[in-house]
């Protein structure tokens, strides 16, 4: 009985240190990033790299998940025979919660993993604290770009992404259940709200926040060689996706 | 016995190993030298069949590597015993169970009889009670006896020892050098040993190989090195620079 | 006539945009190539030489055992949110409640519990595969076990690729039960719809269990493939191992989003 408490208090103790650094982490680089000018080409090399990278999957990813979307509200639209609806059925869902919550995992996935994976290689070959050595505060040079690239680049992501997946939405509604696209277009139209639109970019940034702090946390304190940083990874891509769906469900219920 | 003939590889740009042709003759052990490593270790793998090379041929046991599919070269395997650079000891089993694979793969022996083998090899070894550490509880040197008692398990004809004192105290050094010794005094093997370390192969290769930016610089006996007026074998037969 | 003047042919403007497009293309033309012929290697393995059913089952624990905490909260929190916001809306737009859970659970089973569950396996189990069999290529332990006469897809990728297939489609069931109780508690508690009105099979048709099926387990084939491929090709030391796990979270995740798209288009045209 006493190892099941010994266990349990021993799990709780060592998540409470990971969210207590997480936290610590993540204030200073909000302190640092309003009082240190930083880096200019660190910035405007992590906007471009986490722009690269993520903007091809992205657009994939959105196209084919309002094609999706638009084939699963398809099937219950045809049992109603209220294809005026298939626009607001599909693109209501895309612009609220599937479109952003998938580009979010796909994001995490493609940008979040990469930068835990960069962040904690240079931990465990030292080179962060060489940086240290050199008198460079690893903080505001490594981990703020990084942050604010992140979270910048995930918004305009769901921004062109959720545009993306109406397309292809739209696309598929024409194609593939024979629904005249203009049908659907008004349907969007006449349905949807900036509001819609907007609920889903808010949550965007959050998941951008989450990304960020997470993947730059687990990255920075990786220990243990080579197997360390694939676990530091793997720890990284859960712990993303699960705020992804905690603050998707938090935002969904507290904003109308 | 291997015999490597106009071995050419290329990575990205660049020629790795540069027309390098060599013979290996049965029973003789060679020492394979030179700055950087990336030619060396590849020439090794190479010859295990692990790595193809763009031009040139490698044959092992008179048979031609490029020829054998994998079946034959799993046959072929069975005569080589191979140590790595950094060990790749299995790190989810272990030291007993690491040893004893090679055995257990080849099918021949029972399970007594495997256990008796790995018992006698962990003490030849110096590592009579290792048998249940797992290779992350061991230290560099540790590990490097244990891949050495892996790699010379099934009693291969041919052994390939790619840097088996790397970064390894004197101590345990010697250690190393003195079973390579003692394995060649008892059993007529072949062998490739890629080495750092001159002082401690001289008394156990045969001839040397030097290589440079993946061209054969010199082969030749001991005599030869010593000899040799060439500035790159004077620099690395002697140890000493020019800046 | 005489010929016009010869641009040579790798600088014109025409071949660099070609370049451009064709580069990647065939880039993943050939990952896709090297994808597929892991795959018939695996089930060659899987059905012609033994199998190492202690590692099958070593590895389903893991797998099982880490993701179902995991796939609780994301799927228990999808759940709230989904009942939430389609409830919210039925009620203005359509007034009657009746239906919903009955709705709900066809869409569960055919798109959201099977697609969301792979998704989470890809980025728990996926990486960790990519992650130990990547570490394993970079320390040298595959060329070992090539050495020692072991195949490193029998030994390595067979069992994950069991353990992941069986696992995800109980997962995905597991799924469909936590997603459902969770939007049950949520319709009760802020709809007022009673648990047995909500748990309404009627519109629950055979297609449905069979798009389900057929998604669980084209992802369960997937994602072990994927991540092993991922894992088995990663070079360079620490650098590999983390470049094999993100290309193995990617990998997998457009693997799932595409044959989800596929699978979904198949099952609207043929099973309903």
């Amino acid at each position: 009985m006493t190892s099941v408490l010994a266990n349990i208090g021993r799990r709780w103790l060592s998540l409470s240190e990971g969210v207590g650094q997480m936290t610590l982490l993540t204030l200073t680089t909000w302190w640092k990033f309003w009082t240190t000018a930083p880096d200019r080409i660190e910035f405007m090399r992590s906007l471009y790299k986490v722009g690269v990278q993520s903007f091809p999957i992205v657009v994939v990813t959105a196209l084919l998940t309002g094609a999706i979307m638009v084939i699963q509200s398809g099937q219950l639209v045809a049992q109603y025979e209220a294809y005026g609806l298939l626009g607001w059925g599909a693109g209501y869902a895309t612009l609220r919660e599937v479109g952003p919550i998938l580009i979010g995992l796909m994001f995490s996935g493609r940008v979040g993993a990469n930068n835990t994976a960069e962040l904690g290689t240079m931990r465990i070959t030292e080179q962060i604290d060489a940086l240290r050595a050199l008198a460079i505060d690893p903080i505001p040079y490594l981990l703020v770009p990084r942050f604010f690239a992140i979270v910048s680049m995930m918004f305009l992501l769901t921004l062109v992404g959720n545009l993306m997946a109406l397309v292809g939405g739209t696309i598929t509604s024409q194609f593939l259940l024979q629904v005249d696209w203009r049908l659907f277009v008004w349907s969007l139209r006449e349905y949807l709200h900036l509001s819609d639109l907007f609920n889903g970019l808010i949550k965007s940034v959050f998941f951008g926040i989450a990304i960020a702090t997470v993947s730059n946390h687990f990255g920075y304190h990786t220990s243990g060689g080579a197997v360390g940083v694939g676990r530091a990874v793997n720890s990284s891509v859960v712990f993303s996706a699960v705020s992804i769906f905690v603050l998707d469900f938090v935002i969904g219920y507290f904003l109308p | 016995m291997i015999r490597f003939e106009g071995i050419r590889k290329r990575h990205g740009a660049e020629w790795v190993l540069d027309g390098v042709s060599f013979e290996v003759p049965a029973g003789s052990q060679l020492g394979l030298l030179g700055p950087g490593g990336a030619g060396k270790s590849l020439l090794l793998k190479m010859a295990a069949g692990l790595v193809r090379p763009d031009e040139g041929s490698v044959s092992v046991m008179g048979r031609d590597l490029a020829h054998l599919n994998e079946v034959e070269m799993a046959e072929l395997r069975l005569n080589i015993g191979m140590l790595f650079q950094n060990y790749a000891l299995f790190d989810f089993m272990t030291v007993e169970e690491n040893i004893a694979f090679p055995l257990r793969q080849e099918g021949r022996l029972s399970e007594a009889e495997i256990a008796a083998r790995v018992d006698s090899l962990l003490k030849e070894v110096d590592l009579p009670r290792a048998h249940k550490s797992y290779p992350n509880q061991l230290s560099g040197g540790m590990k490097k006896r244990v891949t050495f008692a892996r790699a010379v398990a099934r009693k291969p004809p041919i052994v390939f020892f790619d840097d088996p004192t790397a970064g390894l105290d004197p101590v345990t050094s010697s250690k190393i050098f003195r079973m390579l010794n003692h394995g060649r005094m008892h059993t007529e093997t072949t062998s490739i040993i890629i080495t750092h370390d001159i002082l401690g192969l001289q008394g156990i290769c045969d001839h040397f190989v030097l290589l440079d930016h993946g061209k054969l610089v010199l082969h030749g006996t001991r005599e030869d090195f010593e000899r040799s007026e060439r500035r790159m074998v004077r620099q690395f037969w002697d140890g000493t620079s020019d800046e | 006539m005489s010929a016009p003047a010869a641009q040579t042919p790798s600088s014109g403007p025409m071949s660099r945009s070609l370049a451009a497009v064709g580069g990647p293309l065939l880039m993943i033309g050939g990952e896709l190539r090297d994808i597929f012929r892991m795959l018939f290697l695996t089930l060659y393995y899987l059905f012609r030489k033994p199998v190492r059913w202690r590692a099958v089952v070593e590895q389903g624990y893991e797998i099982g055992n880490r993701s179902l905490v995991f796939v609780t909260l994301v799927l228990g929190f999808l759940g709230m949110i989904l009942i939430y916001q389609s409830a919210y809306q039925a009620q203005q737009i359509v007034g009657d409640l009746q239906l919903l859970g009955a709705l709900f659970l066809q869409l569960l089973f055919r798109e959201f519990a099977p697609t969301i569950t792979a998704l989470m396996i890809a980025t728990r189990v996926g990486t960790g595969i990519a992650a130990e069999v990547g570490s394993m290529v970079v320390t040298e332990q595959v060329d070992a076990l090539r050495m020692n006469n072991a195949d490193p897809i029998q030994y390595l990728v067979v069992p994950r690729f069991v353990a992941g297939l069986v696992m995800t489609v109980v997962l995905s069931v597991f799924a469909v039960v936590v997603c459902f109780l969770a939007g049950m508690f949520v319709a009760d508690r802020l709809f007022d719809v009673s648990p047995t009105t909500f748990f309404n099979t009627t519109l629950l048709t055979w297609g449905d269990l069979i798009a389900f099926l057929m998604k669980a387990f084209a992802y369960g084939i997937a994602v072990p493939v994927i991540s092993a491929h991922a894992g088995l090709s990663a070079f360079g030391g620490s650098e590999g191992v983390g470049a094999a796990t993100t290309k193995a979270v990617v990998n997998c995740s457009l693997a799932v989003v595409f044959l989800d798209f596929l699978l979904s288009g198949f099952a609207f045209v043929f099973l309903f």
